[in-house]
């Protein structure tokens, strides 16, 4: 399935690859907005009280100095059943923690930041996700049969609608890597999920010694639905891709609506393992 | 099903208005005048000719043939000299004594066969006509075509037409073409009267059409005469050559992409002719030669036949079949193409009514392999249309065109199926869709006075959405919803399903659409014409990338896409001067488009079974001056070019709420260039070399750039403006081209010749995109630029035997 949402990509790109290169261009400066990354990531088999919450600023596309950390605001997130509220301290370098979180699957739970006399909420549903079963390597699939990748495997559960997130990462790398998938196609299957660094990027392939760290999330619709533009919208969009389009979260400025937000506070599952590839033959 | 029984009497009302008009019509004939009528042809190879202009010398009566090559002329008794003018041709003289009807079939020469000088065959296909109100048409022949130099050697129809004004791509390497101002699916594009769904041959690095089988083509920009329907924004008629009715011949090239071979020759006694034409791509062998991983390859073969059964019967038999197949290195394959047919029956009833019976059918599909996950998906559009055009020469200053036509169209947007059982992929299949269009129409064009010529008619189209498929309901009718509190539209919540039957109508539309133009000739070198015409179109290609793919899918208006609508005035300026060998073309349009679909924010189109969820109703508005200066003669010939235009689209909330895509504000369309110039030249050095350049320049694509970057999930996440409000650079670039006919090798029956060009002579990159990322080894943000061709020489070897 994964290679259905990406065909246009593939089909494109592997065709113009051949004449790219790096130029100057001009961009115009949108408004400054504050940058929410409330991720409550609740990691299977553990109690999920340690939670983080990260607040920043936008910056122009080309500064180098892209880090702008946002202190002095106050962060809670709130049960909604149960009215039970969760303080985010201020680590005064951008980040407020908790340490008393208390997840409950499918608990609908509300954010409420107040920064710089405005206030910005949010509100969203723990959502569960399923184990990975199998994790091995191989070369035969990917784009490239020559490169190894890495399979995880999984079930996705009967009922329809689940939509997961991937977060492939190799040690020692800058970058990690997002996917995203629905059951759209594949209810109920034994689903069989690949990754692989191709031989054009300007890093190198998967070898023997390589750990890569890979993280599976059971995300809402709607999250699925931003992340996935989100997703599709990095390194950028061609020709025959659709016209990127400024990404709104679910975090909204109650105070001026148009001062709304970037990001978005998701309550999700994960499993996180890692694999170490082997020579192989 | 009200909306059905308010349509029908209003079908009557037109029906009964068009015989009362016929009959009125009529009744203003003249006594004491004759006809002469009859077909003219090609003396070379008997192919009919279309456009050929015949006049009685001295008067100002007299006509152009139609498709078939089929004229027909009244004038009161008398002697007259009948004048017979096709450029590139000889005049031809006859005198005929007009005491009687009589049927006159003329065979004319080209300059290069009657003189053993080489007169290059390529001269502008016509002068600026300045009598007829026929306005807003590009007709192009086929020497002109491939006299133009183009890249990798390939002559491309397509390409050439979009040196002209108002004519536009959407960047190099993209398919089909864009016509003042209008989107690509708003083309009707006709190979010998079958609808083509898409042009373009690899993702539209080269059009379908194979020169060589191609007779002529024709453009019409605006001013879409009454008996085509169906798109708003221009109508691309091409024909095929009906094939040599005098001796076989072969013609071929050998390029760098691709080799053809077009044999014809007479058929069935001298009572008919066939052509048959190949055209295969090679990219895949050298790819294959190259051990490269990927394949690609394309070919088109196009087949035409003729039968005269009698002196007012003629049959028509044509073909066109092509294809792409990709193979990305065993990871998937896909293949696409259209395949068409068209059997035509010629009746001339009597000297002055002429008509034609066509039963055509096309169809376009494409389909995906995905090996790994054993799973194909198909997708198709078919249609069968059949159609019935009469013409009624009246008198020396009234003709009548009248017909109708009934399209059956089937959609499949989509299937999935497992190719092995062990696939991971459930089986889908999207609703498949059905739809009837029809159309009755009736147009005059009626000389007024001997300055004013006028063309007006009328077209009344419908569509019926047929059942046979249920549609989706949805919370307070709203397919897409404004969430106020994110600012963003979401999918509407499905609330149920109303099955429809096949024999039941989901929604039914007509249009009245008037089509009128008037020609003032202001003195025997310089005319004035105005035109208004509207257009409603049916089906849409539903397409959410800057650049239409051949993945992409149409579907039917219904209950919630709304057939477009399209208004357009164009004015014009015309003049020839110096003795014709010069001519000047100015025109100025305005159109607008109601109901244009356009997509919300993440729209998911592949595989979407309910295409209201990611759409709005939006609109169009293009407005542009054209101008055209034209060297028809001489050893030089060619044009210039200029453009200035305007194009944008707006999209409100409507009935989903909220201010509508882009905040509701009017912004560029992909295909808007500001300004366009085209210049092309080619020059006859002597019998052995010629010449050929282009140069164009075009304002930038409209684009969206960042505004803004935030840290994500550890990524620089890159915020965009608002749609299309940035622009690529300016595109421009230089070809030319070499023609060599060695002389020694030039006889009666071989002809070859030498074709270098260098497409993008000074090897200007312009950006067919430029895409915003992290750099992944420093993590900086950066901007990369993809440039499709650079300089691009090639050589073509081709041969006439």
């Amino acid at each position: 399935m994964k290679t259905l949402t990406r065909i246009t990509i593939v089909l494109f790109i592997a065709y113009f690859a051949s004449c790219t290169d790096v130029v100057d261009v001009e961009v115009q400066n949108g408004p400054e907005r504050l940058v929410v990354e409330a991720s409550i990531d609740w990691e299977k088999g553990t109690n999920g009280r340690v939670q983080t919450i990260r607040l920043r600023k936008s910056t122009p596309f080309f500064d180098e100095d892209n880090i702008i950390d946002v202190t002095g605001a106050l962060v809670t997130v709130t049960n909604d059943s149960s009215g039970e509220t969760y303080d985010f301290v201020d680590q005064n370098n951008g980040e407020y923690r908790t340490t008393s979180f208390e997840p409950v699957m499918g608990q609908s739970y509300s954010l409420r930041i107040e920064y710089n006399g405005e206030v910005y909420t949010a509100q969203e549903t723990m959502t569960p996700v399923t184990d990975i079963t199998d994790v091995f390597q191989d070369r035969e699939d990917g784009f490239d049969e020559e490169l190894l990748e890495v399979h995880i495997v999984f079930t996705d559960p009967e009922t329809e609608g689940d939509n997961y997130l991937f977060k492939f990462q190799r040690q020692g790398d800058l970058l990690p890597d997002l996917e995203y998938a629905e059951d759209e196609f594949v209810n109920g299957n034994e689903i069989d999920w690949w990754y692989e660094i191709e031989d054009e990027e300007d890093i190198p392939p998967f070898e023997a010694g390589d750990v890569v760290d890979i993280e599976m999330y059971g995300i809402s619709r709607a999250y699925y639905d931003y992340i996935k533009i989100l997703i599709d919208q990095l390194g950028g969009v061609g020709i025959f891709e659709t016209t990127p389009v400024s990404v709104k979260g679910n975090v909204i400025n109650e105070t001026n609506p148009d001062n709304y937000a970037f990001g978005y506070f998701r309550l999700t599952e994960v499993v996180r393992t890692s694999y170490i590839f082997v020579e192989d033959e | 099903m009200n909306k059905k029984k308010a349509v029908s009497p209003a079908i009557k009302t037109t029906v009964w208005l068009l015989w009362a008009y016929f009959l009125g019509c009529m009744l203003a004939m003249g006594q004491t005048s004759h006809t002469i009528s009859g077909t003219i042809t090609d003396k070379s190879n008997g192919e009919t000719l279309f456009g050929a202009s015949v006049f009685l010398t001295g008067t100002t009566i007299g006509g152009v043939t139609n498709e078939y090559g089929f004229y027909s002329i009244t004038a009161p008794e008398g002697e007259y000299v009948l004048n017979i003018s096709y450029m590139g041709f000889n005049d031809v003289n006859i005198k005929i004594n007009l005491n009687q009807d009589i049927k006159r079939d003329v065979e004319i020469a080209e300059f290069s066969t009657e003189l053993q000088e080489v007169v290059v065959t390529a001269d502008e296909p016509e002068r600026a006509i300045l009598r007829k109100p026929e306005m807003s048409v590009v007709k192009m022949n086929v020497g002109t075509i491939k006299q133009t130099p183009v890249v990798l050697g390939e002559v491309d129809v397509l390409k050439s037409l979009q040196l002209l004004p108002g004519v536009t791509n959407n960047g190099e390497g993209t398919g089909g073409f864009h016509v003042r101002g209008g989107a690509q699916d708003q083309n009707l594009v006709l190979l010998d009267e079958a609808i083509i769904y898409n042009t373009s041959h690899m993702f539209g690095f080269f059009s379908v059409f194979n020169a060589d089988a191609i007779k002529d083509v024709k453009l019409y920009k605006g001013g879409i005469p009454a008996r085509f329907g169906g798109r708003v924004s221009s109508v691309l008629d091409i024909r095929q050559k009906d094939g040599n009715s005098k001796n076989f011949a072969l013609t071929g090239g050998i390029g760098i992409i691709s080799s053809r071979l077009t044999a014809e020759g007479p058929v069935f006694g001298d009572k008919g002719s066939f052509l048959v034409a190949g055209r295969r791509s090679y990219v895949d062998l050298i790819l294959k030669a190259a051990r490269e991983n990927n394949s690609v390859t394309f070919y088109d073969l196009n087949l035409k036949t003729n039968y005269s059964i009698n002196r007012n019967n003629k049959l028509f038999l044509s073909g066109y079949f092509g294809r792409d197949a990709f193979d990305f290195g065993g990871l998937f394959d896909n293949s696409y193409g259209n395949a068409s047919g068209n059997l035509r029956w010629n009746h001339i009833f009597n000297d002055r009514l002429f008509s034609n019976l066509s039963a055509i059918a096309s169809r376009y599909d494409y389909d995906l392999r995905f090996d790994q996950d054993e799973f194909e998906w198909v997708s198709s559009i078919t249609n069968y249309n059949l159609k019935y055009d009469l013409k009624y020469y009246l008198n020396d200053t009234f003709s009548l065109d009248f017909g109708a036509n009934g399209i059956y169209y089937d959609f499949d947007p989509g299937q999935v199926r497992p190719t092995a059982p062990t696939s991971p992929v459930n089986p889908l299949s999207l609703d498949q869709k059905r739809a009837l269009e029809s159309g009755l129409y009736i147009n005059a064009e009626h000389k007024l006075t001997d300055k004013l010529t006028a063309q007006y008619g009328l077209r009344y189209s419908a569509f019926s959405r047929l059942g046979g498929q249920p549609i989706t309901e949805y919370v307070n009718g709203q397919p897409v919803v404004y969430n106020a509190d994110l600012g963003i539209y979401e999918r509407g919540e499905a609330i149920g399903e109303t099955d429809f039957a096949k024999s039941e109508a989901i929604e039914t539309f007509g249009n009245f659409e008037p089509r009128v133009s008037l020609a003032y000739l202001l003195n025997e070198d310089s005319s004035i014409k105005a035109g208004f015409s509207r257009a409603a179109q049916y089906i849409h290609l539903l397409s959410n990338t800057s650049s239409v793919t051949p993945l992409d899918v149409w579907t039917p208006s219904g209950p919630f896409i709304k057939p477009q609508l399209s208004n357009q005035y164009a004015l014009g300026y015309f003049r020839n001067f110096l003795d014709k060998e010069y001519s000047l073309e100015v025109e100025a349009y305005y159109k607008t488009v109601d109901n244009r679909i356009d997509y919300i924010d993440g729209s998911e189109l592949i595989g979407q079974n309910t295409i209201e969820t990611e759409i709005l109703n939006g609109e169009m508005r293009a407005y542009g001056l054209e101008l055209l200066l034209r060297k028809n003669e001489g050893d030089l010939t060619g044009w210039i070019a200029y453009t200035l235009s305007k194009s944008e689209q707006r999209t409100l909330g409507g009935s989903a709420g909220g201010p509508g895509i882009n905040n509701g504000d009017w912004y560029n369309a992909f295909f808007d260039r500001t300004h366009d110039v085209s210049i092309s030249g080619s020059y006859k050095w002597d019998d052995q070399w010629s010449f050929g350049a282009n140069l164009v320049f075009q304002t930038g694509r409209p684009v969206t750039y960042p505004n803004g970057q935030y840290q994500y999930e550890d990524l620089s996440i890159a915020s965009y403006a608002p749609r299309n409000s940035d622009r690529l650079p300016a595109y421009h670039r230089v070809d030319a081209s070499v023609t060599f006919k060695p002389r020694k090798y030039q006889n009666k029956r071989f002809k070859g010749e030498w074709v270098l060009s260098v497409y993008n002579l000074y090897h200007r990159k312009n950006a067919a995109s430029i895409s915003f990322g992290q750099n992944l080894e420093t993590g900086a943000n950066e901007a990369t630029r993809t440039a499709i061709f650079g300089i691009v020489p090639s050589l073509t070897y081709n041969f006439k035997f």
